[in-house]
């Protein structure tokens, strides 16, 4: 079978799955609010590929971004009386202002350099949250509640599997646009930055402004992953902007897969149902999942759907350069 | 005023701790590209490892030797093992399994040493004060001092003054050269490393004597070496103990006079360095991209 027909057909199986999820996670003794954060985990980890898995840029502020969604969320909704959706529009923007603060000083750099300061700028987020006390509750975080959605005369009130359907329809909306976007030229500017950045300056692109503008999209999906976390648990608390958080959503990305669309999903469904199941059995679940992190770069850097894929491309005789969804070349070098 | 002197002499102190833990992850960063986020994870296992050796009767100072040695061996295996492989991929990779590492190694502790904080006082025989003249200051604060340059003196004699300092510089520049005039460059790496899990060992052991032990009692000094190392510049270790005596000085100001400033202002300080100066005080331009 072609490689892209596959591709089109394990999506279609993945999308019905995650339609049927509040039918399928009870049987496993899953609560939807846990699939509810895979698809949310999911969507700060696209952050990561974005800037990792396509721009060859490590990302590893994304916590920050998306702490500055979630905080958008929890801080508008305390103090501004904010409505559902308005809520979720200033948690984005926030996230998108964060990103433009830090980007000043990101894009004058490259490499691991670019992955440090990401690291230290987003740590000052985390410290402005944790220190300001008097508004954000400090260490012990906000709770507050959810406004209910008012359309015109129709009046909804959310609960968790209403909260799941509209998350999962937004992650689908931002997968296809992601999906769209390493199809189309821009996406493969990226790569090609990734790939070789002098040669892309050398064909005249600026290439700074191709960055700027993938750090915006990051930035847009972890504010937006965060915002909907903040709003489907209603809590929201400084670690979530820390950079073990980041780590984290790093780990998701390079676990699944980074420079594949699916990936991300693939890595954040492997971590929190590892964390679920793990920390049932043992308080160290922390152990296994960085041995298992620990494996996976060794092991097989390309994660589990671009090693797949690259399988797959090299039995149909296909150069894994042209393989659908992954574009992992240069993921060694 | 009078609490403006002492204030400045425990920064100074702050700020060499974090030179040298500054100076170890520079080592490792220069010459492998390695951004070891376990480097956290090396000062707090000294700081257990000092305090095991010492509820089993060992006297401080050779806790103080024995502690960051054994340390160093549980840190060349993790490189020979772990880091090694990535060495010739893109640095990034090292950089996740770091983070994989320190995930692994904060359980690990939580394990054997439990999850609660652990008593760790210096020795009696460096407890009290001494009158400086113009102050009061604790005399274990001023061992630390004292130890801390000895360990940044010897490691710039080290580089400065030996053929394997002279090598090791040169395997910055261009480790295939180096590899090509002769030199076992893999050996070269792990020694390298070794040094670097040295300072965070010695470190790590004198830091849990002022600042507490417990399983991330090391992430404490984590972030404040990464900004060292970016505001002195990377590439350069000059630039790493200048970024932590000035971080040191800095945040132990604010501390006295904005409390609640005293984290985000080492943050300001590299904001404003960077915009001056991208590549740091004393960077090269073009090393790290």
């Amino acid at each position: 079978m072609n490689l892209a027909r596959l591709g089109y057909i394990s999506s279609a199986v993945v999308i019905v799955l995650l339609i049927l999820a509040p039918q399928i996670a009870p049987r496993f003794g899953l609560d939807i609010s846990i699939i509810t954060e895979v698809v949310v985990f999911a969507m700060a980890a696209m952050s990561v590929n974005v800037m990792f898995g396509y721009t060859g840029l490590p990302l590893f502020g994304s916590a920050a971004l998306f702490g500055l969604g979630a905080y958008g969320v929890s801080l508008s909704i305390t103090y501004l009386h904010a409505g559902f959706v308005v809520s979720i529009v200033i948690g984005v923007v926030l996230a998108l202002i964060g990103t433009l603060l830090i980007s000043w000083f990101l894009l004058r750099r490259r490499g691991i350099y670019f992955g440090l300061l990401t690291i230290a700028f987003g740590q000052i987020f985390y410290f402005v949250a944790y220190r300001m006390r008097e508004v954000t509750g400090g260490e012990d975080g906000m709770t507050f509640r959810r406004p209910p959605v008012q359309l015109g005369a129709l009046h909804i009130a959310f609960h968790e599997t209403s909260i799941y359907y509209l998350t999962l329809a937004i992650f689908l909306l931002t997968l296809l646009l992601f999906w769209y976007l390493t199809k189309s030229p821009f996406g493969h500017t990226l790569i090609a930055i990734k790939q070789n950045e002098v040669r892309v300056r050398h064909l005249g692109l600026n290439s700074d402004s191709f960055v700027l503008v993938a750090l915006l999209v990051a930035g847009a999906y972890a504010g937006l992953a965060g915002a909907l976390y903040a709003i489907s648990i209603l809590f929201t608390f400084p670690l979530e902007l820390d950079w073990h958080q980041s780590g984290d959503f790093f780990l998701m990305t390079v676990l699944g897969g980074a420079g594949t669309v699916w990936g991300p999903l693939l890595g954040a469904l492997i971590y929190v149902l590892g964390k679920e199941i793990l920390s049932t059995i043992t308080p160290a679940w922390e152990i296994f999942l960085g041995g298992i992190f620990i494996a996976c770069v060794i092991g097989f850097p390309r994660g589990i759907l671009g090693t797949v894929i690259t399988m797959l491309a090299g039995r149909n005789g296909v150069q894994h350069e042209d393989a659908p969804e992954a574009e992992p070349a240069g993921i060694s070098a | 005023m009078d609490q403006l002197l002492p204030s400045i002499f425990n920064g100074l102190i702050l700020g060499a701790f974090y030179a040298v833990v500054a100076l170890g992850l520079s080592l490792i960063m220069n010459l492998t590209g390695t951004i070891n986020l376990a480097h956290a994870s090396f000062l707090t296992l000294a700081g257990y490892i000092a305090f095991t050796l010492l509820l089993h009767g060992s006297p401080f100072w050779l806790a103080l030797i024995l502690a960051p040695l054994l340390t160093v061996v549980v840190g060349i295996i993790a490189e020979r093992t772990l880091i090694r492989p990535l060495y010739g991929r893109d640095p990034i990779y090292s950089l996740l399994l770091t983070f994989g590492l320190a995930l692994v190694a904060e359980e690990a502790f939580r394990l054997i040493w439990g999850a609660n904080g652990l008593p760790f006082s210096p020795p009696a025989s460096l407890g009290g004060t001494v009158q400086l003249g113009f102050m009061a200051y604790p005399v274990f604060r001023l061992f630390i001092a004292l130890v801390l340059i000895i360990v940044i003196a010897a490691l710039t004699l080290f580089l400065r003054g030996t053929q394997f300092g002279l090598r090791l510089r040169a395997a910055i520049l261009d480790s295939e050269m180096i590899a090509a005039l002769g030199t076992n460059t893999q050996l070269l790496y792990t020694i390298n490393f070794g040094i670097g899990i040295l300072l965070a060992g010695i470190a790590g052991v004198l830091s849990a004597g002022l600042l507490g032990l417990n399983p991330n009692s090391g992430n404490a000094l984590l972030m404040p070496a990464f900004i060292c190392v970016i505001i002195g510049g990377m590439g350069s270790l000059l630039g790493s103990i200048a970024g932590g005596i000035l971080i040191g000085v800095v945040i132990a100001l604010t501390t006295l006079y904005i409390p609640a400033a005293s984290e985000v202002s080492m943050y300001v300080l590299m904001a404003v360095v960077l915009s001056i100066r991208p590549r740091g005080l004393f960077g090269e331009e073009g090393l790290f991209g």
